[in-house]
């Protein structure tokens, strides 16, 4: 099984203004919910916040950046605020304190009016139980955010039939929702968020409730989507190998904090605590750590006539190069040896994927 | 984000506790502390005379007085002409529709009618609802039938445009449904009989006073189905549907009523179900129709009634059968319309309308009466049928009334033994004991089965009804509930319990429900006037009648409820089927016994104050006596003992559920 996708190495520019900038975000549930930041009380744990006052954090304190084309997943366990803190982006839940900018607009601050054309044109939403509106058909469905933003029917239709194609449901174009699978469901979501072609692609656990096999599929198709359609995403999910998946970067939430933020290998390579560790335990660790995470120091008396592999490619592909010769492989980085790895190094990651 | 607050709610705590703590251990206790004080100090303390606010009647009489000069004026004010002219609006509108279904002629309306509940609702609605055309026109009764139709469209319309946006902004806004929740409550817990003077004097006799006291029971079906319906659309559609930007016209109209429609529209089957158990008493203020037929015709000519009964419950059962039909035929969820089936269905509709204009044409061309016509002679037979319809209930009527038969035999005799040893003995108890033993009385028991606060509230309705100078009327009301009461709990849960337990028995009983349940009020006291002519027996037994049905359905429910592990583990232990049935299944089935009773004993009380109207005394017969006689003041202040009363039993009652669903919530 293949655990990163097939881009290599780190696409995303980071150089210059973020697209999506989440500043100090919070979200309480309960009352006076908002008296309770800055007090001694939001340090409390979530069991004596509740105990205390009756309010129960859903997000505490998280800022994250994401940049234009990225895919950035939010990981964590249900009950880990990653999914009310998808809602705050788009104030589909209110947050209690923060600052959120999309695109320059500071949603925080938006007008209804406002809030509702950042909805309508730059974000779109795919939800874990899909969302679908049950009296109307596929294509209905499709067409619908371009049916709240006022577009004449034939034009919106004909837009929804090329989502139809994109998804590879044309058959099915009449259908109701009840008539289809929960993948085939899901890809009527997907292909009604892309509709409306927003910039930024917020999915909400969009696979958890499909069986492992479509879900395996879906999650190609998103990666597929990604490279036809370059899309920024923020993308929650519980499930780590589908963050190391798709993530260029991933945040991983605890009791509504972010515990770790990084890419896949970091996390794997370098697990925060105890919690992140738990989680990355059981992921083979050669599917997901890069040349560079094993390699060491290049010195004078290592020859440099082995095969020559970039840094970032894993330590899983390059066993094939290892295994064809007796010399040690080169790391190479903007075509320079940056670093060796030979048999032993690998054999040591392998060995510490089974946990000893 | 439920999940967050799911995952903290806390674990039942289960207290172990003295069997002296046990509810009905402490319920007896009381009742038997208050038969002690009835054997030492019997017709001692009436309700104290320096308690009663005894112009209160004179005031009311005032008001009135001052309410038709003030009507009768040339220069009214503004409140009165605006209140005159909505109530005169209701009663052209009862008038024009009356009128609309003459000028259709009778084969017209026939059309008309079965045509529509065809395209919407299917053959098998259609066919009962011409079965139903049918028989109004073979009881002789096409004129009143049209006038309770009129009357059903104009406050069934009205109830509807009330309720669904209210019932909307109570699906959308959590805070709202609070708000309105008392509102709705008191609605359905006051007899519909204790509003009429109200409204009788506010918008006087006629078809608008009929609409509105209608309206306000027929309203909070309305409200509570449709809002039931909003919350019932997935909230992850609705999210999606906001994540895209729809405003919130977009929202409602887009997705949240086409996706309720179904609810909505059993809604408007509930309501009109509602509306037509109102027909025979909203025919006391001037609803005319069939309930007036009804209700003059109960002692002058029953079989006559009991016609007019019959082509009330036929009306009831068509209109049920063919909302129900319609609610499920035309949910776009489930019916999977595409482009072809679309455009047959734009060309039923056409024929449809085609097939009405066509049948209004030539019917009127041919010279068709406005109803029906049943003058003796033409058409011949149809008179004939009348006549002997009623020949043949008029024969069953004196076989069940003459003494030398075996059914009087049998119901005399039962009819007596309520009588005497629980009507009468639970009356003198109820109306000599000390009045403040039995205020205390009845408040320790609000307090000990539902808490304080219902328990303060019993208090005050008890207070108001007291100080109103009715206290011995209110008690022997009381009375003839309690027993009313018993019986028909009894009755539901033996029923209910059997019920749940054979499937073959559920099914026996699911018709005699739903019959039971869509009959007016009044169709049921009235075959117990002949069959138990025993003083104040009929009002109580058609009492029994009406609830138990109710108690049956909460138990069968409650006790198929119950966790199939639970009764798995029982059986696992050897249980025997009785000792699940005692050890697991009633016991854990309480809540919805519990809430049987409630129910039971509001609807009973709605019957005991209707039979005032048949010899069942207590405020049911001062009401009756303030709408026939025109004792207004006297008439009113029963009406408000009766509202008192109707809260404080709901309140005695209502057991810890409604804490207990709040403490979750």
């Amino acid at each position: 099984m293949l655990l990163v996708p097939d881009w290599p190495g780190d696409r995303v520019d980071r150089t210059g203004e973020p697209l999506i900038r989440a500043d100090g975000v919070w979200k309480i549930f309960g009352r006076r919910e908002d008296r309770i930041i800055g007090t001694p009380a939001a340090e409390l744990s979530r069991a004596e916040l509740r105990a205390q006052t009756g309010c129960v954090i859903a997000v505490r304190d998280v800022s994250i950046r994401v940049w234009p084309g990225e895919v950035f997943v939010v990981m964590g366990l249900s009950g880990s605020g990653k999914s009310t803190l998808a809602r705050t982006l788009i104030r589909l839940i209110e947050p209690t304190a923060g600052r959120i900018l999309i695109a320059g607009m500071e949603v925080t601050a938006a007008s209804p009016a406002e809030l509702r054309q950042l909805r309508r044109h730059m974000v779109s939403m795919v939800f874990q139980h899909f969302g679908l509106l049950a009296h109307r058909t596929v294509i209905e469905n499709m067409a619908f955010g371009l049916e709240v933003q006022g577009v004449q029917r034939n034009e919106r239709l004909a837009r929804a039939r090329e989502m139809l194609r994109l998804v590879g449901l044309e058959e099915s174009e009449s259908s109701f929702p009840d008539q289809l699978s929960g993948g085939m469901q899901q890809r009527v979501g997907v292909a009604r968020a892309f509709a409306v072609d927003p910039k930024v692609m917020l999915y909400d656990e969009p696979f958890s409730a499909l069986d492992p096999l479509i879900r395996r599929d879906m999650q190609d198709e998103i990666c597929r989507l990604q490279v036809e359609t370059e899309k920024t995403m923020i993308f929650i999910t519980h499930d780590l190998p589908e963050a190391l998946r798709l993530g260029d970067r991933i945040a991983i939430m605890r009791d509504g904090q972010i515990v770790q933020l990084g890419t896949p290998e970091e996390l794997v390579g370098s697990p925060a605590d105890e919690y992140v560790a738990n989680f990355t335990r059981d992921i083979p660790k050669s599917h997901v750590l890069t040349l560079r995470w094993v390699m060491r120091e290049p010195v004078p008396e290592d020859s440099t006539d082995g095969p020559k592999l970039d840094v970032t490619t894993t330590v899983r592909r390059a066993l094939p190069a290892l295994a064809a010769g007796e010399k040690p492989v080169c790391a190479v980085e903007d075509g320079r040896v940056v670093g060796i790895v030979d048999r032993a190094t690998v054999l040591q990651a392998i060995a510490d994927e089974r946990g000893d | 984000m439920a999940s967050v607050a799911e995952t903290v709610t806390p674990a039942p705590i289960v207290v172990h506790r003295h069997w002296w703590r046990g509810r009905l251990v402490q319920v007896t206790g009381i009742v038997a502390l208050m038969y002690v004080a009835y054997r030492a100090w019997a017709i001692e303390y009436p309700w104290p005379n320096d308690l009663v606010w005894n112009s209160l009647s004179l005031h009311l009489d005032d008001f009135q007085v001052w309410l038709l000069t003030e009507r009768g004026k040339e220069d009214q004010s503004i409140v009165f002409t605006v209140f005159e002219g909505f109530s005169s609006a209701i009663d052209h509108l009862v008038e024009w529709f009356n009128r609309l279904l003459l000028w259709l002629t009778w084969v017209g309306t026939t059309v008309a009618g079965v045509a529509l509940i065809f395209r919407f609702g299917g053959l098998r609605a259609a066919t009962i609802m011409l079965f139903a055309f049918a028989a109004f026109a073979l009881t002789g009764l096409w004129e009143e039938s049209m006038q309770t139709l009129a009357l059903m469209l104009v406050s069934v319309g009205l109830s509807l445009l009330v309720g669904i946006p209210l019932g909307v902004a109570a699906g959308r806004s959590a805070g709202f449904r609070r708000a309105i929740a008392p509102v709705l409550d008191a609605m359905q817990i006051v007899p519909a009989f204790a509003y009429l003077m109200p409204v009788a004097i506010l918008f006087s006799i006629g078809p608008a006073a009929a609409v509105v006291s209608t309206m306000i029971y027929a309203i909070p079906p309305a409200i509570r189905i449709t809002a039931l319906g909003v919350r019932g659309v997935p909230v992850s559609t609705v999210e999606a549907a906001t994540s895209m930007g729809a405003t919130r016209m977009q929202l409602i109209g887009k997705v949240q009523l086409p996706l309720a429609r179904r609810m909505i529209l059993l809604g408007v089957n509930q309501t009109i179900l509602f509306a037509l158990s109102m027909v025979v008493i909203a025919g006391l203020i001037g609803g005319g129709g069939l309930g007036a037929v009804v209700t003059s015709g109960l002692y002058s000519n029953p079989a006559l009634a009991i016609l007019a009964g019959l082509a009330i419950v036929i009306i009831a059962m068509a209109l049920d059968r063919s909302t129900e039909a319609i609610a499920e035929q035309t949910d776009p969820a489930h019916r999977h319309l595409d482009e072809t089936r679309k455009r047959r269905l734009r060309l039923q509709t056409l024929a449809i309308v085609g097939t009405i204009v066509a049948g209004v044409g030539i019917s009127k061309a041919f010279g068709a009466a406005g109803a029906y016509p049943d003058e003796a002679g033409n058409p011949p037979h149809t008179a004939t049928i009348e006549e002997w319809l009623l020949t043949k209930i008029q024969v069953v009527l004196d076989y069940v009334q003459d003494p030398t038969t075996w059914v009087f035999a049998i119901t005399e005799r039962v009819g007596i033994f309520i009588l005497q040893q629980l009507l009468l003995p639970l009356q003198e108890f109820l109306m000599e004991a000390p009045w403040f033993t039995t205020v205390a009385g009845l408040t320790a028991i609000a307090f000990v089965v539902s808490g304080l606060r219902p328990a303060l509230t019993t208090l005050a309705m008890l207070g108001s009804i007291g100080f109103t100078g009715i206290w011995a009327l209110a008690m022997d009301t009381l009375s003839q509930v309690l027993v009313a009461t018993a019986i028909a709990v009894a009755i539901g849960v033996v029923l209910g319990v059997l019920a749940a337990e054979s499937n073959r028995f559920s099914k026996v009983m699911r018709p005699v429900n739903d019959l039971l349940q869509t009959l007016p009020q009044l169709v049921y006291i009235i075959p117990f006037i002949y069959l138990m002519p025993v003083s104040i027996v009929p009002g109580s037994v058609a009492g029994v009648l009406y609830a138990f049905p109710v108690t049956l359905r909460l138990v069968e429910r409650g006790v198929r409820d119950v966790a199939p592990t639970s009764v798995e583990a029982a059986s696992a232990f050897g249980a025997s089927r009785r000792q699940v049935l005692t050890k697991v299944k009633l016991p854990l089935a309480g809540d919805a016994v519990m809430l049987g009773v409630n129910q039971a004993i509001i609807m009973v009380l709605a019957l005991v104050v209707i039979g005032g109207l048949v010899g069942s005394g207590g405020l049911g017969y001062e009401v009756a006596q303030g709408l026939v006689r025109g004792q207004f003041g006297q008439g009113v202040i029963a009406s408000v003992a009766i509202l008192a009363l109707g809260i404080a039993l709901d309140r005695v009652t209502q057991g810890t559920r409604r804490s207990r669903k709040e403490g979750i919530a």
